[in-house]
């Protein structure tokens, strides 16, 4: 009996000394790369940090300031209405259509497997190329590639890209595109694990098929629909790439996102104070957009 | 009969309506594999017609010499593979560990490190670039391969779809193999790690696409072209001053084809893998 428990002891040790030697790599990794850079973010949004030091301007604590200068700011005001607006196309288009789409190919018949593939691998497209490809579909001018198809409408040629107006739609465009199938595959998986049998009881109580659609499929997706809807509205709260490749925020700031101000704020003009500020910001919305989410889910 | 006849009907019309789609998600990147063979003044004249789709009559290679041999694309395509070898093979192994121990053994303090790690599951990269930037430059990692790579290694999600994967094994298979006289270290390299191969490969497939089209952390890290990576490289190509579309199409394809080749051999995992966090919720 005694000797049992000594090798049970023993074995503790050793457990600890591995779980501990097993998470240091990892642990060390994000406490430099995540935990530190967001206290270090926080510290400088209330400082006038810079990037490379001036002579002649010493690093010293400014308060709120940098808030300020945020909420009185037009850039930072524009950038975040430019992110929202983008959100707000881009979250319901990948709502209904990845929804519709998932319905489409839940289907048994032979050579679907292939279609859903097909739907879906723009996903293994990097957005840098998606963005260069789409902004030559998108040329202005009357020769344009989309352009030239919409005109067979009747439709008139549009600048696109170079329209203040219409350039966030294009960024917005893109992006469907190439996420629309991998949220469709999401929500397949939630649609399969809806038990058949309750189509068949419908079926025998002559329910029609919006019926069947409202009040079985939508239910039983939810926490899917949750889900996909709380994933795809912060991943387009990231928009940089598209603006990067191709916009560079303009025209007249018509594609300015929070991220490249960000960027531009502290990478470009050297003020990390204030992109600090603005980073802070941006994670306060994307975690009560996260907190909503753990909300949502629980609640069934 | 006749609802056999009725079946193929609808299986038909639902072909049809399969293709339609099915071209609005192929034709762009069709298009850029098509153009990526023809002069810029054939891209030009093709532009307004169905033809933009079609190939060249005499298909040139001239692009793909023209980006191989001027503007060196297998440099930054080395580059790229570099730092996503690097990446990929070091997410995988680091945060599986971590989920290991989490998920599997018994020790004081791992509450806490649950909890850090679901609160930092939440920051977005992207609120940290900057500092973690300024970081990486008082590390004097800049303009390397490590700087490009290591920053995302200890990657929160993973560590917590790893932890929830080992949460889920069985007990008895560790009790087991300490009977047996294995360590807890060899456990996990001889007998759980193998066993997680499915959420292995989910892992390394997220990394590998979040490397290969990181564009964001190579724009701060690297200084010159010496360090570029493939989207950089693309981007510089196409903001230029003089702007060769027909090399650009070739660069983008020359990139994407490597991917899109080993997706059609593994969609499935492919497929699966990004979708995984999903159904996890």
């Amino acid at each position: 009996m005694k000797f049992i428990s000594l090798q049970k002891g023993g074995l503790h040790r050793n457990q600890t000394r591995t779980a501990w030697a097993f998470c240091t790599p990892a642990f060390i990794s994000i406490c430099i790369f995540y935990l530190f850079p967001f206290i270090l973010a926080v510290f400088y949004s209330f400082t006038n940090k810079m990037l490379v030091p001036r002579a002649g301007k010493t690093t010293g604590f400014t308060g709120i300031q940098n808030y300020l200068k945020f909420f009185m700011n037009d850039t930072a005001r524009i950038a975040f209405r430019n992110t929202a607006l983008y959100a707000l196309m881009v979250v319901p288009a990948i709502m209904l259509f990845g929804t519709i789409l998932a319905v489409f190919v839940n289907k048994r018949i032979r050579g679907v497997k292939f279609f859903r593939a097909v739907y879906f691998s723009p996903q293994v497209v990097t957005m840098t190329v998606v963005a260069v490809v789409w902004s030559y579909i998108f040329s202005p001018g009357k020769t344009g590639l989309l352009n030239s198809f919409l005109a067979l409408f009747g439709i008139g040629a549009q600048t696109w890209l170079q329209n203040s107006g219409e350039a966030l739609f294009c960024l917005a465009f893109m992006y469907v595109w190439q996420t629309i199938g991998l949220e469709m595959i999401i929500i397949l998986g939630g649609l399969q694990y809806i038990p058949q049998e309750l189509y068949e009881a419908s079926y025998l109580d002559g329910c029609t098929i919006p019926q069947r659609f409202f009040y079985i499929t939508v239910p039983l997706l939810r926490n899917t629909l949750v889900y996909v809807l709380i994933s795809v509205t912060i991943g387009s709260l990231k928009l940089f790439t598209q603006v990067y490749v191709l916009t560079n925020g303009g025209p007249d700031n018509s594609t300015t996102s929070v991220v490249y101000l960000l960027y531009k704020a502290g990478f470009i003009n050297n003020q990390v104070g204030y992109s600090s500020a603005i980073a802070v910001i941006f994670f306060i919305v994307v975690f009560i957009i996260s907190l909503i989410q753990n909300h949502a889910v629980k609640e069934r | 009969m006749i609802t056999v006849n009725k079946r193929w009907t609808v299986n038909a019309f639902y072909y049809f309506l399969y293709i339609i789609v099915a071209g609005l998600f192929i034709l762009p990147v069709l298009y850029m594999f098509v153009s990526s063979v023809k002069s810029d003044d054939r891209i030009v004249a093709d532009m307004s017609s169905f033809r933009a789709f079609l190939p060249a009559k005499n298909p040139s290679l001239d692009n793909y010499v023209a980006i191989i041999q001027k503007i060196h694309f297998f440099k930054f395509f080395k580059n790229s593979v570099v730092v996503a070898l690097i990446n990929v093979s070091l997410v995988t192994v680091v945060n599986a560990m971590a989920g290991y121990a989490l998920g599997m053994l018994d020790f004081k303090g791992k509450k806490y490190l649950i909890s850090l790690v679901i609160a930092l599951a939440i920051i977005p990269t992207e609120s940290v670039i900057i500092n973690r930037f300024m970081i990486v430059n008082s590390m004097h990692l800049l303009n390397s391969y490590i700087g490009l790579a290591i920053p995302t290694i200890g990657y929160p999600m993973h560590i917590f779809l790893y932890y929830n994967h080992f949460r889920g094994m069985p007990q008895e298979l560790i009790d087991a193999a300490v009977v047996d006289g294995e360590t807890y270290n060899g456990i996990f390299w001889k007998i759980m790690f193998p066993l997680s191969k499915p959420i292995a490969a989910t892992v390394a497939i997220m990394s590998f696409v979040r490397s290969w089209g990181d564009l964001l952390w190579p724009t701060l890290v690297t200084r010159d072209e010496t360090y570029r990576t493939l989207p950089l490289a693309l981007r510089a190509l196409s903001t230029d001053v003089y702007i060769f579309w027909g090399q650009i199409f070739a660069f983008a394809a020359l990139m994407t084809l490597p991917v899109l080749i080993v997706f059609v051999i593994f969609q499935k995992q492919f497929i699966q893998s990004l979708a995984a966090t999903g159904i996890k919720g």
